[in-house]
């Protein structure tokens, strides 16, 4: 996933980032506590950071996304500068695009949410182990140690958030790939396309399927469109008038549409269903139906729908 | 005279007449009055109606188009509408728009040889 995706998705604007920061408590006394804790931070950076690793090194599933020496180095270094940033003393959205960049980091070489959110107790381990000799009081520790939490809190949803936009882009680019194979529309001949339908065919594919004829009928500025229905599943009232409503916009486009893989129990449900046939050219075979668009293709246009039947029977004798 | 900037051409004996506008209400009942009265003027056989132009139709500016086809017929002047966009086919079948008795092309060359096509067989 790309970092423009990203910020799309999920719209970080500056209300987005009140609601936040209201809602995980992180006042500017947060904020403010955070900073003046930098001097401890930039003591124990080091320290913590190698600390950390050597669980993440130690363990055989979290190893793998560490190769070699040289990816430990620098995910050692990007390690120390978000460390010094939760002593930063702010929260803005410079803040979140910085946290959305290391998010979306982790999600590119794989590391699993389990790995991230169990290196980050560790993390927290770490430093709160060092931050109670810091402090003479316990009040002063608690606060010290709630600012840290809610800071932490807030940056781990922004990397949750990450993974799950990340996932459902994968998502969608998988969905838009499985729509472009499911719609394959070929050129076959001078002006004849070829749209082979397999599966199943719902409301929503159906529109997919409309969407995409006119789209090629225009683009080829193809004369016939044939569709085959052979390896389509179920055709019941709902296919045949989205097949009846595609015909029509390729019509109202100036091509037309021959339709063919009508096996007996297809041609019985349409029969039945009572749907206006006379302005489709239909046939058994796609090669028969092949054909009668050859046929067909050599007259201009698709003139009116009363004609269709007329001409289907002449030019096929 | 015209009330409307919508261009009404001559090419051969066929009036070619391209949309690029898009058609309010008023417009189009003016451009149809003015379709009308050119043919009258002309005798024309032939009309093509060009509407690649045309990102949207709505349902009343669809049904001028179809009306004006049907009444340039009574007056012995084959229509035919040309270059409709994918998008506009679309939402005209999903309104469940009655289109029957409209010629339609693929785009001005088609749209003359079917003209030509007609009125050489006529």
């Amino acid at each position: 996933m790309v970092y423009q995706h990203l910020t799309a998705r999920l719209r970080f604007d500056e209300a987005e980032l009140r609601s936040r920061r209201e809602f995980f408590e992180l006042h500017d006394e947060d904020l403010a506590r955070l900073a003046r804790l930098r001097p401890f931070a930039e003591k124990y950076m080091d320290d913590i950071v190698e600390s950390l690793y050597e669980l993440i090194l130690g363990h055989a599933e979290s190893r793998r996304h560490f190769p070699d020496q040289a990816t430990i180095r620098h995910v050692k270094q990007a390690q120390r500068e978000y460390f010094l940033g939760l002593f930063a003393g702010r929260c803005d959205l410079a803040y979140v695009d910085d946290r959305l960049r290391i998010g979306l980091a982790h999600e590119r070489v794989g590391v699993p949410p389990k790995l991230y959110i169990g290196a980050y107790a560790r993390y927290l381990r770490l430093i709160f182990d060092r931050l109670l000799h810091e402090f003479e009081s316990r009040e002063e520790f608690h606060a010290a140690q709630q600012s840290i939490e809610k800071l932490v809190a807030f940056d781990m949803a922004i990397a949750m958030d990450t993974y799950i936009a990340a996932f459902v882009d994968s998502l969608e680019r998988h969905q838009a790939a499985v729509r472009e194979l499911s719609t394959p529309v070929i050129q076959i001949h001078d002006r004849i396309l070829l749209l082979p339908l397999v599966g199943t065919v719902d409301t929503q594919r159906a529109q997919q399927v409309m969407e995409r004829v006119l789209m090629a009928v225009v683009e080829h500025q193809a004369r016939i469109i044939i569709i085959d229905i052979a390896g389509v599943a179920v055709v019941d009232t709902k296919v045949a008038d989205h097949l009846l409503k595609t015909t029509e916009a390729v019509r109202l486009l100036g091509a037309r549409t021959v339709l063919t893989g009508i096996s007996p129990t297809v041609a019985k449900t349409i029969v039945q269903l009572g749907l206006n046939i006379s302005a489709m050219h239909t046939r058994n075979r796609l090669a028969d139906g092949l054909k009668l668009a050859m046929t067909l293709v050599d007259r201009p246009a698709a003139g009116m729908a009363d004609d269709a039947l007329v001409s289907d029977v002449g030019g096929d004798q | 005279m015209r009330d409307h900037p919508i261009p009404i051409l001559r090419v051969g004996k066929t009036l070619l007449v391209t949309i690029q506008i898009e058609l309010r209400d008023t417009v189009a009942d003016a451009f149809q009055e003015d379709i009308l009265s050119e043919i009258e003027r002309m005798g024309a056989p032939g009309l093509v109606i060009d509407i690649s132009g045309l990102d949207t139709v709505d349902s009343y500016v669809a049904r001028v188009l179809v009306d004006t086809g049907q009444m340039a017929r009574l007056m012995g002047t084959e229509a035919v509408l040309v270059g409709m966009r994918p998008e506009v086919a679309a939402t005209l079948v999903r309104m469940g728009f009655q289109t029957r008795g409209l010629r339609t092309a693929l785009n001005v060359d088609e749209g003359l040889a079917l003209l030509g096509e007609l009125l050489g067989r006529g």
